[in-house]
């Protein structure tokens, strides 16, 4: 029941606690899902090659590990083929399409990673992802194009973060109390 | 739609409140929002979904060596930004309004503080603010708060003994935050969410009290109604309504005997812009042309530390739950007269823009995951608001770039004065002296950031050097009005929801009380 001016009551946001599993989720033929099951399984990628969601995952992974097995590139992949995308890239002020800035990007960490070390990134060894990574940070990579190589870092580690603690079950991992007064929809 | 009295671009902040007070007075009123409809049951708690409320509309490019905070900071649809502000209402003090005349620097306003406090405290009477009259002895004189001080937290208890050892004072920081249950709405539950909207009112946004209000008197607030110009009459002396679209991008005229551009700060100077005509070659209301000059920002950032005992940075409210406005007072002899205070003891989530993970943006692999589990317990923060100068070169003009409906983007540069800098450097060197004496283990500060945004169609006296006269009536144009941050010449240090909000209800009252002239 709502209030004259349509506002939820108090009362009716606090029964809508525990309603629903707050989480993330992708659309598959059977419904919502997470963003970790379309990626167990297998679901393919609309904007992304394979080869580009393999370096996705990996750079996730190596950010924060976790993210690719949370299903960082279907979360991303799914977002960019809504409306009104919730990725945090939203807050850079960049220019659109957004899948650009993801597939730009990714397409110079690979030219790094053959630059330096004759490999894709996700073939690297974890030492030497870090050791690119740290240069990416620095914002000090020869070659590198658009976006700016610390742009990309900051934006794909916000991205792992959000999949990995951005939900009740990560507040939950960390300990931390969700306390939400209205759930977030199952479906995206 | 038929003509209107009096149409409003954009249901923030200023565009709700004089949709409430004008509808209230008789006049039919018409406020057309160029994004969606959003209700509280939009409002879900989740910094993930808060990005749905935050700007998606008609891209404004960003340059200079600061760039303004252009989506995050803006809101998109009903109550636009006002709707995922933080409610941090502070009055802006009294040597704020005459900053050229006093210090040389900036510009006055063309009201004083004694001109503005009626209204600030009929506003405050409105929507409800929690706070302690006494114990904040920076405040300028005024009603008392009609609410007592909302709770506090370990967070606020450990960082406010580091201020005490300093011998430096702290107060709860008043806010549009219900501590009790008020005018039916009820208080708060201290979840934190405040960033995401705050589903049930205890916070007083746009959907908790004045558009509320309006529909209940009779105005119409129209979403995906996306205003593009002011159109004028044939004379090009009086304005005769405003273009718009619809979602479908179909064009439309709605006539109107008085229009209010309330369109944030980024919108607002670009509808002016686009509004050039044939006797108005610069844009409208420009013939000063200082439309889009003086775009201001605050300069910001947080100070952050590890302490033993657990802070608890997950209770309380995003904009803080203490203030210290020890160095508010304006002092040349510190090298620039920037103001700036502290806010104290952040709510804090894991993740998003102003999360824990983003605290130490260096961190990656397996050490951000042990910083996350530690922070998440023992994690502290308060954040610096300093005043910023106005400056011509930080302006907004229009892009090469067209929007979807064919009319150019906003293009707006900004960087921060050498003033601006000096006052966030000594802020960070006396936050972390702050933090260390309250027992952190490990202290750091952020880059300094922006946040609000102000500027761009400023107040004044002289019509010469100004863009409206104090109610926002424009100079050139006797029925256009501006209302919102556009209007403010000077910064000042402290957030501008509270003034935008008694700057619009005395706009709203000569509307009314003059309404045969202007009409």
């Amino acid at each position: 029941m709502n209030s004259d001016d349509g506002r939820s009551t108090r009362r009716e946001v606090l029964v809508q606690l525990g309603a629903a599993v707050a989480g993330l989720s992708v659309n598959s033929t059977f419904g919502p899902i997470s963003p970790a099951q379309a990626r167990d399984q297998g679901l393919p990628w609309k904007h992304f090659s394979a080869e580009e969601g393999k370096a996705l995952e990996a750079l996730g992974d190596a950010l924060l590990p976790g993210a690719q097995q949370a299903g960082i590139a279907h979360y991303i992949d799914h977002q960019l083929g809504q409306e009104a995308p919730l990725l945090f890239l939203q807050y850079m002020d960049l220019p659109g399409p957004y899948v650009d800035f993801y597939k730009q990007g990714l397409s110079c960490l690979q030219q790094m990673s053959q630059t330096r070390f004759g490999s894709s990134f996700e073939g690297c060894t974890p030492e030497r992802k870090s050791a690119m990574i740290r240069d990416m940070l620095k914002g000090s990579v020869s070659g590198w194009n658009e976006p700016p190589a610390f742009l990309f870092y900051f934006v794909i580690r916000n991205d792992a973060v959000d999949v990995c603690y951005g939900t009740a079950a990560g507040f939950k991992k960390l300990g931390v109390p969700y306390m939400a007064l209205l759930e977030p929809p199952r479906k995206w | 739609m038929d003509k209107v009295d009096i149409v409003i671009a954009g249901s923030g902040a200023s565009g709700s409140l004089l949709a409430a007070e004008l509808s209230q007075a008789g006049k039919t009123v018409l406020v057309l929002e160029g994004g969606p409809e959003r209700t509280s049951r939009d409002l879900y708690s989740s910094q993930l979904w808060a990005r749905r409320i935050k700007w998606s509309g008609p891209r404004t490019e960003t340059g200079g060596r600061d760039p303004l905070a252009v989506n995050f900071g803006s809101g998109w649809g009903t109550g636009g930004a006002s709707l995922h502000h933080y409610a941090v209402w502070l009055r802006r003090h009294a040597d704020d309004f005459d900053l050229r005349s006093r210090f040389g620097v900036g510009f006055d306003w063309p009201i004083t503080y004694d001109e503005l406090r009626p209204f600030y405290d009929q506003v405050q009477k409105e929507i409800g603010i929690s706070g302690d009259t006494e114990a904040e002895v920076w405040r300028p004189p005024g009603d008392p708060y009609p609410m007592p001080p909302r709770k506090i937290f370990n967070q606020a208890k450990i960082i406010a003994e580091g201020f005490r050892k300093l011998g430096m004072r702290t107060s709860q920081v008043p806010m549009a935050i219900n501590s009790t249950e008020y005018n039916g709405r009820p208080a708060c539950v201290y979840d934190g969410w405040c960033d995401a909207g705050c589903p049930i009112m205890a916070l007083g946004n746009p959907l908790a009290v004045y558009l509320p209000r309006a529909r209940k008197t009779g105005a119409i607030i129209a979403h995906n109604r996306c205003v593009t110009r002011v159109l004028m009459n044939e004379n090009g002396d009086r304005c005769a309504g405003v273009e718009y679209y619809d979602e479908s991008g179909v064009r439309h005229v709605q006539e109107a005997s008085l229009v209010i551009v309330a369109s944030y700060a980024f919108q607002t100077p670009r509808i002016l812009l686009n509004s050039a005509n044939a006797k108005h070659r610069n844009g409208l209301a420009n013939s000063s042309g200082l439309v889009g000059k003086h775009m201001m920002t605050h300069i910001s950032g947080n100070i952050f530390g590890l302490f033993k005992e657990n802070t608890e940075n997950y209770l309380g409210t995003t904009g803080g739950q203490l203030l210290s406005q020890e160095r508010y007072a304006k002092d040349p002899r510190r090298g620039y007269v920037n103001s700036s205070q502290w806010l104290i003891a952040n709510a804090l989530k894991p993740n998003d823009l102003l999360g824990i993970a983003n605290s130490r943006p260096d961190l990656f692999g397996n050490a951000l995951h042990t910083f996350m589990q530690t922070a998440c317990k023992h994690l502290a923060t308060m954040t610096f608001v300093g005043e910023s100068l106005p400056d011509s070169e930080n302006r907004l003009i229009l892009s090469n770039a067209k929007d979807r409906f064919g009319l150019p983007l906003a293009r707006a540069t900004h960087s921060f004065g050498t003033d601006d800098l000096k006052c966030y450097r000594d802020g960070v060197e006396e936050g972390k002296a702050i933090f260390r004496a309250a027992g952190a283990y490990e202290v750091w500060a952020s880059e300094h950031v922006r946040m609000h945004a102000m500027g761009g169609a400023m107040m004044g006296r002289d019509a010469r050097a100004s863009v409206t006269n104090s109610y926002g009536q424009t100079h050139d144009v006797p029925n256009l009005f501006i209302a919102g941050p556009s209007l403010f010449p000077t910064s000042a240090a402290v957030n501008p929801n509270f003034t935008i909000h008694a700057v619009t209800l005395r706009t709203a009252r000569h509307i009314i009380d003059s309404w045969t002239v202007l009409s």
